[in-house]
Parts: structure tokens; C-alpha cells; sequence
């Protein structure tokens, strides 16, 4: 047992360790708080500068109006995780009818749309220099040119994307797909997934992607989309939302316009997403023939 | 108690005061100074200590356990002699790895915390160069750690 003359020494020591800790539990509270106010200023730099950047790079995509030229009814939306990411559409008028698809960029944020918005300036250089109407040589010269200037030292940039030709001398369409995602809806509900070569678009410079042609009929709708969409978790039970849980809706609601269409699979998505995370970058493209 | 065991080693005491014991096992060159108490005043705190650099003259001791699992209050002017003043004395005499045993109390580990940042920010952290503090839970993970890193006493 302690000696009683050393109870108030010890008293006096309690008070000045509980004098010196709340000093430094000031000190160090203070010090958050600074540490957090030039977080908040560093976060408000990054945020504006980002959605500087995400209004230069929305400005790159596609008027749709030009889809509707040749088509009853079309409509996309682009909706990157942080404002700007690696999905874009493209759409290109020709002099036989129009070229139009999705790209999606490895990852997501700046690096993905630094590799989105070079990819799209390069297929609107190949487009421009040269009149291409197929969308196998389209997706070939674009593979080629990619692994040329990012992965010819090493691996780092690959886009998965579906390119459409659409001639409205014949109405036909023709398409060339690395790993792209496809939907043919048709008027009476009936699902048809595209297939696709399954390789990304400047892994290998020999890489050859196939051609496929698509029975077009009126009323038809397809739906262009990228994994954001079907890789999404929410709902109820945290799950994926699903290629499954996409047809489903689609074929529910055949009957809505491209437009319509569009704007209920947006509404979906972000009902699904709830309060979570968005997991990708998300786009989708609806056409109606 | 003159003896303590700890794991397979023996431990002679060496010195007692009413507050702190102080024991050695010559095999491992190490030290055990267990506070006996809640508060440690100075005085007793200093001779303890200072019998430590005293033995370092005739006896080998590499590592020291500060067993302050008792303690409920230290003492800033001996917190401040025992880093600033005795340390790096003991540093010099090849006495350069302590071992700290807290007790398993969050606002005493805090306060600590506190009383080092002000002996830091007074004497700066170059007063600890070339000694290696650790804390562990027990004595016997003192000695785990001490038999890992010299495998000689196995």
C-alpha cells in the first residue's frame, strides 16, 4: 500500500497528465481540423477541375440527332463514375449511310478518359481521311493505331466497344464488336445478344475482329451498352444488376420508344445504384429501326 | 519474491524499493523493472534507474522491460529525466533496447502519448537515435522477441 505523504505528489502528477493530454488533445484536434480544411480546398480544386474537364469531354460526343436521320427513333447516355471516364459513343455520317458504336476504355476516371478522348480523336481522324464503311476495317486500323502509340512498350491501354455501319441504300446493317455489348430487341419483345470477337481493341496489332450482319426489321430496336451498366451492385440484395436483370426489363418494355426506352433504363439504373457507389463508367445507346 | 519465472528463464531480484522491482537473467542480458505500484514519486524512480546504469558497469544488460501495468500515473519531470537525462547514458553502455509494457487502458496510452510529444517537441526525437523502443503485452513477448532476433540462446 502506498504511503499516504505521496498521495498528494501523485494528485498534483494526475492533474498535470490530464492537463498535458487535453493540451495535446487540443493540439492534435487543431491540427486535424487544419489538415481537413486544406482537404476540403484540395478535394474543391480537384472536383472543379474535374468537372471542367467533364464538360470538355461531353462536348466531344456525338449530335444523336444524326442517328435520327436515318432511324425512327435514337437515344444515348454516357454517365461516367466521376463526371469524366472512358465510355463515349461515336457517330459519323458517311456518304452510303452512318457510322455509330460504343467505346469503353480500360478502367475509369482521368487515365480512361485521357485513352477515351485519344481514341475518339483517333477514329475521327481514320474517319476523316479515310471513307470507311466497315466497321471490321474500322475496328482493325483502330486496334492497329492504338497499339501503336500506347502498348507497342507495354500493355496499358485496351478498349471493348460495337461498331455499326448502317447503309441506307440497302438497310443493312453491319457490324464488328471487341467484347461490345448488344441487344436486338425486336417489336414483339424477343431478345437477341449480339456475339462478338472476343478480344480488346489494341492488345495485339494482328488482332483481326470479324464481320457480322444483322437482319434489320422495322420496329427493332438495338441496345448498344457497356459492362457499367449490367455490373452496377444495388437493389434489395446488393447483387450485380445483370445482363439477366437488363433483358428483363427490355423485354417488359419492348413496346417504349428508343427515347423512352432510353430514359427508363437511365431511371433503372440510378434506382438500382441507390445510395451506393457507381461501380463503372455507364452508357448505352438505343436505336429504333 | 526473489525470483521470478518467466517462460524457461529464471530471474533474480536484484534490487526492491516499495515502488519498482528490479530483476536480471544474466543468459539474456536482460533487465525487468516492474512498477509495484499506481504512482512511481522521483526519488524512488531515479534510484531505480540508477541502479541500472550502476550494474551496466559490472553486468551485461542489452534489454530492459518497463513493466508499467500497475502504473495509473507517471510523473512528467521523471518521464523527461528518465528519456532525456538516463537514457541516453544507458545508450552508451550497450543498454539500447527497452521494452514498455502499458497498461491496457486507452486514456493512459494517450496520455503517454501526450507527455512524449512534449518531451519530443522540448528535447527533439534525436534523443532516441540509436535506442529501439517496443511495446509488447507481456514479458514473455519481450523475451520471444529478444530469443527471435538472437538465435544463440536457443
Amino acid at each position: 500500500m502506498m504511503e499516504p505523504l505521496y498521495f498528494k505528489e501523485q494528485l498534483q502528477a494526475k492533474e498535470d497528465m490530464l492537463a498535458s493530454t487535453t493540451n495535446f488533445l487540443l493540439q492534435t484536434q487543431n491540427d486535424l481540423e487544419r489538415k481537413n480544411k486544406e482537404l476540403i480546398l484540395s478535394n474543391n480544386d480537384i472536383f472543379d477541375s474535374i468537372n471542367f474537364a467533364s464538360i470538355i469531354q461531353n462536348s466531344l460526343l456525338p449530335d444523336v440527332n444524326i442517328l435520327k436521320i436515318f432511324f425512327k427513333d435514337a437515344s444515348y447516355q454516357v454517365i461516367q463514375q466521376i463526371g469524366i471516364g472512358g465510355d463515349t459513343v461515336f457517330i459519323k455520317n458517311t456518304n452510303k449511310g452512318v457510322v455509330f458504336g460504343l467505346l469503353d476504355s480500360t478502367g475509369h476516371g482521368i487515365p480512361a478518359a485521357l485513352l477515351s478522348i485519344s481514341s475518339i480523336l483517333l477514329l475521327k481522324e481514320l474517319m476523316t481521311s479515310m471513307e470507311i464503311d466497315n466497321p471490321k476495317i474500322l475496328l482493325n486500323l483502330l486496334n492497329s493505331r492504338l497499339h501503336k502509340t500506347f502498348n507497342n512498350k507495354a500493355s496499358i491501354a485496351h478498349n471493348e466497344g460495337a461498331f455499326f455501319c448502317y447503309s441506307s441504300a440497302n438497310n443493312s446493317l453491319i457490324y464488328s464488336s471487341a467484347k461490345g455489348k448488344a441487344i436486338l430487341l425486336n417489336k414483339h419483345g424477343e431478345i437477341q445478344e449480339l456475339c462478338s470477337t472476343k478480344k480488346s481493341i489494341g492488345d495485339n496489332a494482328t488482332t483481326e475482329f470479324e464481320l457480322f450482319e444483322l437482319a434489320i426489321m422495322t420496329g427493332d430496336k438495338l441496345i448498344i451498352y457497356s459492362d457499367g451498366l449490367t455490373d452496377q451492385f444495388g437493389g434489395e440484395k446488393n447483387r450485380k444488376f445483370s445482363r439477366a436483370g437488363l433483358k428483363t426489363l427490355l423485354s417488359k418494355q419492348y413496346l417504349k420508344n428508343a427515347s423512352d426506352l432510353c430514359k427508363l433504363i437511365h431511371h433503372e439504373f440510378v434506382t438500382w445504384k441507390g445510395e451506393n457507389k457507381q461501380t463503372d463508367d455507364v452508357s448505352f445507346i438505343i436505336i429504333e429501326f | 519474491m526473489t525470483k521470478l519465472q518467466v517462460k524457461d528463464y529464471e530471474f533474480n531480484l536484484v534490487k526492491e524499493n516499495p515502488f519498482i522491482s528490479l530483476y536480471y537473467n544474466k543468459k539474456l542480458k536482460m533487465a525487468i523493472c516492474s512498477a509495484k505500484e499506481e504512482y512511481i514519486p522521483i526519488d524512488y524512480f531515479k534510484e531505480m534507474f540508477l541502479h541500472i546504469s550502476a550494474m551496466l558497469k559490472e553486468f551485461e544488460i542489452n534489454h530492459l522491460v518497463f513493466d508499467k501495468q500497475k502504473l495509473r500515473t507517471f510523473h512528467q519531470p521523471s518521464m523527461e529525466w528518465y528519456f532525456a537525462v538516463w537514457k541516453p547514458v544507458v545508450k552508451n553502455m550497450g543498454l539500447t533496447n527497452h521494452y514498455k509494457i502499458l497498461p491496457k487502458l486507452d486514456w493512459f496510452e494517450k496520455a503517454v502519448e501526450a507527455g512524449k510529444f512534449e518531451i519530443f517537441h522540448k528535447f527533439s526525437r534525436e534523443i532516441l537515435s540509436g535506442i529501439t523502443i517496443t511495446y509488447v503485452n507481456s514479458t514473455d513477448q519481450a523475451i520471444d522477441d529478444i530469443v527471435q532476433k538472437n538465435k544463440f540462446f536457443e
